[in-house]
């Protein structure tokens, strides 16, 4: 019976060194956004091409909103094919929307001349206004928004082909 | 040992009602709307930064919020609306304290019952070693002997 008392350590070590273990390989950032269910943002944003865009523009097809920057690398390096690649293949039936993160216009244009330019539109968003009204915490980060103007999905981090399937899953579209 | 208990349960139980009190009679000074914004800025956690409440941060999103709070603060919003708006966006985690204060006593009902365990185990463990050191008249004689031998 005395020997028992020994198992308190384990039963007492084991959860905390389980909960520090998977807490310090998590991105302390990476949480359950509050606004999947939810109705999008509405926004009014001129374009890198000079355009104003507004959620009214898109009302009634998907989109697919990618926040980045220029110095977001290789997040942002990584995952711009698999944007062009979705934009490419779903374009006609979905909407395509990049918003530069905390960047200037002439990096942006930069960056897209380097890695190149899939032609979907990227919205300038200068006091990072759009940012906070999606809580976002650090480029990239991807919303999924359904035809009828609700986020059904996010990404945090970089998007590979296989999540980025996934995720157009939720806002109808088939893999 | 064990009679102490609930003596520190009473101690520490009277300590906690004391802060409490102390809280709840600080002088009500009604707040500017600047120190109001700032009070909220300093609550919330800044989005792209390690740690920082928005009041500490110069990023642009910090700007950004700061502005907005003083906006919001300015159109009549309350406390709590204004920490709604952002919690909406980013969820709880935008709040660098827990939003109930019921939070706050965990820490110290953990250390309490931490204590009150340790007083338990130490006031139960004494009598054990007491009983072991209870050696005969005829012992002692003896191993005073051999304890005098050594010394010669």
């Amino acid at each position: 019976m005395r020997h028992l008392r020994w198992l308190l350590v384990p039963i007492l070590v084991v959860p905390l060194g389980w909960l520090l273990f998977t807490g310090f390989g998590r991105d302390p950032r990476e949480v359950a956004s509050p606004l999947i269910g939810q109705p999008a943002p509405e926004w009014t944003l001129s374009t890198l091409d000079g355009d104003l865009l507004s959620t009214d523009d898109l009302a009634g097809r998907p989109y697919v909103v990618n926040f980045w920057a220029s110095w977001c690398i290789p997040a942002c390096v990584d995952e711009h094919p698999v944007l062009a690649a979705a934009h490419d293949r779903h374009g006609d039936a979905m909407t395509m929307v990049g918003v530069l993160y905390q960047d200037t216009t002439a990096d942006a244009e930069a960056f897209l001349a380097r890695y190149g330019d899939a032609g979907y539109p990227h919205l300038v968003d200068p006091d990072g206004r759009l940012a906070i009204d999606f809580g976002v915490t650090g480029p990239p980060e991807t919303f999924f928004v359904d035809a009828d103007g609700i986020i059904r999905d996010k990404q945090f981090g970089p998007l590979t082909d296989a999540l980025m399937d996934e995720r157009l899953a939720s806002i109808g579209f088939d893999r | 040992m064990r009679r102490l208990l609930p003596a520190v349960a009473l101690g520490g139980l009277l300590a906690l009602l004391a802060v409490g009190l102390v809280f709840a009679l600080r002088p009500g000074v009604e707040p500017s709307a600047a120190e109001r914004a700032d009070a909220l800025a300093r609550e919330l956690r800044c989005p792209d930064c390690q740690g920082l409440s928005v009041a500490d941060s110069p990023t642009r999103s910090a700007q950004e919020i700061r502005r907005q709070i003083s906006s919001l603060v300015a159109g009549g919003a309350g406390d709590e609306e204004v920490r709604g708006h952002f919690v909406a966006r980013y969820g709880e985690w935008i709040l660098l304290a827990p939003s109930s204060p019921a939070y706050w006593v965990i820490p110290f009902a953990v250390v309490a019952a931490a204590a009150a365990g340790l007083v338990a185990w130490l006031a139960r463990r004494r009598p054990a070693v007491a009983d072991s050191v209870v050696i005969s008249d005829e012992q002692r004689r003896s191993l005073h002997d051999e304890v005098e031998a050594l010394d010669a």
